[in-house]
Formats: structure tokens, C-alpha cells, sequence
């Protein structure tokens, strides 16, 4: 009678314990079977609602979507493998990518995307395809990208005698320097220290490679090396600010223009507009400085995949695939801003007339991913840690390199 | 003498829940931090591999885990008489005024804690900011700075500490004046009697007989600054040189930015045994005292 009680009271508590957690945790199971879900990242989606809305009306499918903030949606992927329940459709950031193809999270849509005529690769720009295939096999299909290119203030470079932006890092170097010399607390040029891909960029200007045929790096060689000499004598001559001045964008760039250079993706034309409308008109942008080799900018932006746990293959290939034709690119564009992949999207008229965006158009020509290593996030986090010792406290540039390269080939191992 | 069931009854849930979310994790942390688990692991079990102590090696000669220990070290030596001293004073301050206005002082003070955290290192980040900030304005009608508050790792420790200090005093300052309270009015008549002055008071009756709750505080405010996290997290990111990065910081960046759960399981078994240790010590210190007192 005794342990009859103890086993019901065990029985109990366990039960209540585990029914608790069961509310807990939010099961996609008990959604609506027939709905679709769909992960979007960005804030809110107010700009991807309406198409998808479209799709519904068209196909009879229904979608659920999230939309997860950028900062949080690592760890909601993380999540998301390590409980095998994930969405049907994802939206990965071009970087996620090598990382999450290799733990398996995402479904392989080869034949299926060779099949349709709106997801072949052909339809899209090379550097965006790139980051979709690993190993011969595709993962997922192109969505929207961005490149960076040169933001500039024109009455500020005129007022120097630059009546167009600066075409090469001379000029480039040189406008800076003249433009920091309007005064205490000036500066010509923005040297990123928080964004993980510019020393990168630059060196790609310089002709580096980064990593040869057998991934082993090539960091510590001179084509690297001199690029970031380049950009560390910016800083330390005073064109470039040495720290991050804690400033947003409408008081640097706008106003008296204490930074009236700096390097960004189109995201930013619309946080110009928005917090500087004191200087409509007097700024640009432009492709960026040619270094010794070339202008190589930096491509990124994201895809659209299928999770690995999804039971409904079939309805969210057809969600990618609505999503992919260059008329539902185009306006997911006017929405947010962000680029079509689809090449056929960028023959709308907005993507020629608009001075800004047709600028990156051109330099989406000249532009790659970063190495689609899934060590690629620590490798450039090493970097940056660097980066930061010889802008800040004079480390020797050659050694901080080598001290890179030789972290970058054990991580690689 | 029939023993009865019904506490069982009653500490079941609280029992349940402590082993499936603390328990059994822990033991799960010491595990993972043998293998070499990452994302491809969490993703399909059979590629996790048991590794030894080869994270524990690694973690040792790691240059960074060096410096967030060091890092931590100085957040705890600084950080927690820091608390437990502020918090004292204001508590023993406060209790002597009796009116409105010292209860709404206490409310002022007590507001931070009860505050969150990423909302105030926000504003703080304002305060802080090099260019446009409070602090370095103020500073400039006395001709001083601009400091770089967060930018320099040679202030930047200390800026996020100020904040977790004004965070924390009160939530202590409450656990003080409680204590406080509790002190009889007698012994300080018969102190007053034999003529000793308010300060020899607060020195000879009040802090000794404080002596518990000072042992609490030390304790929770230790263990909370071995996991300082919050702020380094929100406003710094570790940075600038690695100069505030925490252990648990570490850990968090270890494990959720770059897939090494085992490494960063071994981290974060290192700072459970610290704590363990750190906490033991001063169980010791306080039983040596009763025995002596006893």
C-alpha cells in the first residue's frame, strides 16, 4: 500500500514535470498541419508578408511566417538542429551556410532545382550561386545579396577638389588625408575595426587570394600584409579614426560630416535618408577605389533552403520557387531594399534610374563572398582580434599576420 | 514513531524540477566537455568523438581563456568590496533618517536592481559614448578627457564594473537593512549610557552583529561576478582587446558563436569548480569564526 502511494506520488510529480515542459517547449507539430512554416530574418514582415500573401491566393498553401531578428537567429538555428525541429523554409545568411550544410541541417535540392525553370542556377549571379553549392550538390537557392561600395559625401570631396569619388586607393588616401585636415576631431575615411570583412576586402584589391588551392592561408603574405598597411597608415595618420567614435550615422556623415568617406551595403541609403535629410543631394555612392589589382567588393546576403526535418518538401520548394522569379525579387526589393539575385530582376527600370542602386548593380560584377569555410566565422573573429592589437597598440603588422596565419591552419586541420 | 510522507509530497516539484534543469545538465556539461561536439554533433550524434582531456589542455594553453580569467579575477577583487562596502554605508546611512524622504531615497536606490540589464547598458552606452556623451561633457568643464570609456582597454574593466556596482548595491542594501532592523534598541541605549558616540556604535555593534548577512552577501555578490556576463555582453562584446571579456562571456562565445560546445563545456566546468572552491573557503572561514565565538 505504502510503495503503491510513493509510485503514484513519483508517477504524479513526474507527469506534472514533464507536462510543464511539454508546454514549454513550442512544437511546431501542433501548428495547423497543412501550414508551411517559414523562418524570415529581419525585423518584422511587413516587407515579405505581401508576396507571400500573393502565394497563398495562388497555390493554396498556407504560411506561417517568423520573422527572427538577425542578432537572435543563430541561436534560434542552433536550436533548431540540435531539437531536429526546425522550419520548412529558411532564410541563411550566405555565411551560415558551409557551417549548417555540413551538420546536415539542410535538405540537398540538386535535381529539384536543375528541374525548375525559375531556380536554376543560371538565373542568378555567380557570386551568389557560389555560396549555395558545396561539393557539387545545392543546398539552397539565391535570394537576395548585397555588395559594399563607397559612400561619400560630395560637397565635402569637391571642397577638397575632388569633383568625383576618389577612383584608387591613392586617391582614396589622398582625399582623406586632405579631408581630416579640416580640423581637430575630422577624418577623411571610415577603417572599419568591427566588420569582419574589410581587412579581407582589401587584400583582395591587393591581389590576394586568401587561401590557396590546398585551403592552406595565405594571410602572412606580402599581398595581405601591405593592404593592411595601407589601411593601418590611414589610421594612424589621422585620416581614419583610431576607435569607434560611438557616433550614428546621421551625426558622422550627416551634419558636418566628420567621417565623409566610408564603405557599406545599400541598407544604408535608407538609414542616410532617414537620420541626415539635412544633406539630401550633397552625397553619393560609388564604386569602390580600385587597389592595385582590382575593386573586388564583398558579396552577401541570403538564401532560401529547405530544413533537413521538414515532412513537406514539395510545398516549400514551391515557396522558394515563387519567391525566386524576378518579378517577386523585384518587389521584395522596393520593400526592403534588398537585391535581387535573379539577374533578370535587375532589368526593371528602378535598378537604372536609381543613381545609388545602380551602382551596386555594377559592383555586384566585381564582387565575391568570403571563403566559404564553416571555420570561417572564428578565422575572421581571430582577425579582427589582431586587426585590433596593431591599430591600437602598435603590434608589428607582419607578426600579428603570422600569428593569424598559423591559428587559421590549426583551426583548418 | 510513524515517519511521514507528506514532506516528500511537498519538496517533489521543487526536487523534479532542480534534477531536469540543473542536475542533470551539469552532468551533461561534464561530459560534453570530454568530446569534441559541435554543430555537426548536436545535428547527428555519431559524429561526436570522445576526446579525453584534450579540451582541458587546449583550454589551459588558450592565450584568451588566460586573459578572461585574469579579467574575471580583477571583476571579483575590485567588484565585490566594492558592493559589499557601498551597500553597508548606504544602508547604515539610510537607517538613520527615519522621514518620507530616506524611504524614497531607498526606492532610488533600489530601482537599478530591479531594472533590466540590456535597457540600462544601453543608456549607460550613451553616457559613456566618447564623442557625445554625458560624463565625457561633464568632464570637459574641468578640463579633463575626453576618456575613452569602453574604447580603452585600460579603462574599459573599470567602466562596466562602476555599472555593475550601482546595479547591485541595492538589492544588498535591502538585505542590510533588514538585518538592521533586527537589532535590538537596547544595546545601542546602553552603548549611548556608557558614552560611546554614533561611529563607535555603527563599529562595535552594529557591523559585528551584522556579521551573518555579510557572509550571505559575500557570497551571492562572489558568485555573481565569477559570471559577470550581462554587461560585457551587451556593451563591449569582450572588446576592446579582449580587455573584459569574462569566463562566462567566454564560454557564451565559445560555445553559441563558434560551435565548440566541448571546449566551451570544459570552460565552463573550470568555473563551476572555482566557484565550488571559492564558496568553500568561505563556508570554512565562517565555521572557524562561530567555533571561536561558541
Amino acid at each position: 500500500m505504502k510503495s503503491w502511494k510513493k509510485l503514484c506520488l513519483l508517477g504524479t510529480t513526474l507527469f506534472a514535470t514533464v507536462g510543464l515542459m511539454a508546454a514549454c517547449s513550442s512544437g511546431n507539430k501542433e501548428s495547423a498541419s497543412d501550414e508551411l512554416t517559414f523562418w524570415y530574418m529581419g525585423d518584422g514582415d511587413q516587407g515579405i508578408k505581401p508576396i507571400v500573401d500573393e502565394f497563398t491566393k495562388e497555390s493554396g498553401i498556407k504560411v506561417k511566417i517568423q520573422s527572427i531578428p538577425w542578432a537572435t537567429s543563430r541561436d534560434k538555428l542552433l536550436t533548431a538542429v540540435a531539437s531536429k525541429e526546425g522550419p520548412d523554409v529558411v532564410q541563411m545568411g550566405t555565411t551560415y551556410m558551409s557551417e549548417f550544410v555540413d551538420a546536415g541541417a539542410l535538405m540537398d535540392i540538386t535535381e529539384d532545382v536543375k528541374k525548375s525553370d525559375s531556380m536554376k542556377s543560371d538565373n542568378f549571379f555567380d557570386g551568389s550561386v557560389a555560396t549555395t553549392e558545396f561539393s557539387g550538390q545545392t543546398y539552397a537557392v539565391p535570394w537576395y545579396t548585397e555588395t559594399r561600395g563607397l559612400y561619400y559625401r560630395k560637397d565635402l570631396l569637391e571642397s577638397v577638389g575632388y569633383q568625383e569619388a576618389p577612383k584608387t586607393w591613392d586617391e582614396l588616401a589622398d582625399a582623406a588625408k586632405k579631408l581630416a585636415a579640416r580640423g581637430d576631431n575630422k577624418y577623411g575615411f571610415g577603417v572599419e575595426l568591427k566588420e569582419p570583412t574589410f581587412g579581407f576586402m582589401f587584400a583582395r584589391q591587393n591581389g590576394s587570394e586568401l587561401f590557396d588551392k590546398n585551403d592552406k592561408p595565405l594571410f602572412n603574405e606580402s599581398e595581405m600584409v601591405d593592404a593592411l598597411k595601407f589601411l593601418d597608415k590611414l589610421v594612424q595618420d589621422g585620416s581614419a579614426p583610431k576607435t569607434d567614435l560611438g557616433l550614428e550615422i546621421g551625426q558622422s556623415f550627416g551634419g558636418e560630416g566628420v567621417v565623409p568617406m566610408f564603405i557599406s551595403g545599400p541598407w544604408m541609403i535608407n538609414s542616410i535618408k532617414d537620420s541626415a535629410p539635412d544633406i539630401d543631394g550633397k552625397w553619393g555612392v560609388a564604386e569602390l577605389p580600385k587597389g592595385p589589382v582590382n575593386n573586388m567588393s564583398v558579396t552577401g546576403g541570403a538564401n532560401l533552403a529547405v530544413f533537413n526535418s521538414s515532412k513537406k518538401k514539395a510545398d516549400a520548394l514551391k515557396l522558394i520557387e515563387y519567391l525566386s522569379k524576378p518579378e517577386n525579387q523585384t518587389k521584395f526589393f522596393e520593400s526592403t531594399n534588398s537585391l535581387p539575385t535573379n539577374k533578370k530582376s535587375w532589368e526593371a527600370e528602378v535598378f537604372k534610374s536609381d543613381p545609388l542602386i545602380s551602382v551596386f548593380g555594377k559592383q555586384l560584377n566585381d564582387s565575391q563572398p568570403m571563403p566559404l569555410l564553416k571555420q570561417w566565422d572564428e578565422i575572421s573573429q581571430n582577425f579582427m582580434k589582431q586587426w585590433e592589437q596593431v591599430v591600437v597598440s602598435g603590434k608589428n603588422l607582419q607578426d600579428a599576420m603570422d600569428e593569424l596565419n598559423e591559428q587559421t591552419e590549426t583551426l583548418i586541420k | 514513531m510513524k515517519k511521514s510522507k507528506s514532506p516528500y509530497f511537498f519538496i517533489a516539484p521543487a526536487i523534479a524540477l532542480l534534477l531536469i534543469f540543473s542536475i542533470i545538465p551539469i552532468f551533461i556539461a561534464v561530459t560534453i566537455s570530454f568530446t569534441d561536439m559541435s554543430l555537426a554533433g548536436l545535428a547527428d550524434f555519431s559524429r561526436i568523438n570522445f576526446v579525453g582531456l584534450d579540451n582541458y589542455l587546449n583550454i589551459f594553453n588558450d592565450k584568451v581563456f588566460g586573459q578572461a580569467m585574469f579579467n574575471t579575477a580583477y571583476y571579483v577583487i575590485i567588484g565585490v568590496p566594492l558592493v559589499i562596502i557601498a551597500s553597508l554605508a548606504l544602508a547604515i546611512m539610510i537607517n538613520f533618517g527615519e522621514n518620507k524622504f530616506f524611504s524614497f531615497m531607498r526606492l532610488v536606490f533600489y530601482s537599478p536592481s530591479i531594472t533590466n540589464t540590456v535597457a540600462v547598458s544601453v543608456v549607460w552606452m550613451y553616457l559613456y559614448n566618447p564623442t557625445i556623451g554625458l560624463l565625457n561633457h561633464l568632464l570637459s568643464y574641468v578640463n579633463v578627457g575626453p576618456i575613452m570609456w569602453l574604447t580603452d582597454p585600460s579603462t574599459s574593466k573599470l567602466s562596466l564594473i562602476i555599472i555593475a556596482v550601482w546595479k547591485a548595491i541595492g538589492l544588498n542594501m535591502l538585505i542590510f537593512l533588514a538585518a538592521i532592523q533586527g537589532i535590538p534598541k537596547e544595546y545601542y541605549e546602553a552603548a549611548e549610557i556608557d558614552g560611546a558616540n554614533k561611529w563607535q556604535q555603527i563599529l562595535k555593534i552594529t557591523i559585528p552583529l551584522l556579521k551573518f548577512s555579510i557572509f550571505f552577501v559575500t557570497v551571492t555578490t562572489l558568485i555573481g561576478w565569477f559570471q559577470f556576463f550581462d554587461e560585457p555582453f551587451v556593451m563591449t562584446k569582450g572588446g576592446p582587446l579582449d580587455s573584459t571579456l569574462s569566463v562566462a562571456l567566454f564560454i557564451y562565445q565559445r560555445g553559441f558563436q563558434y560551435n565548440k560546445f566541448g571546449y566551451a563545456a570544459a570552460g565552463s566546468v573550470i568555473l563551476f569548480i572555482a566557484i565550488i572552491i571559492v564558496t568553500g573557503i568561505q563556508m570554512k572561514i565562517q565555521t572557524k569564526q562561530k567555533e571561536n565565538e561558541g
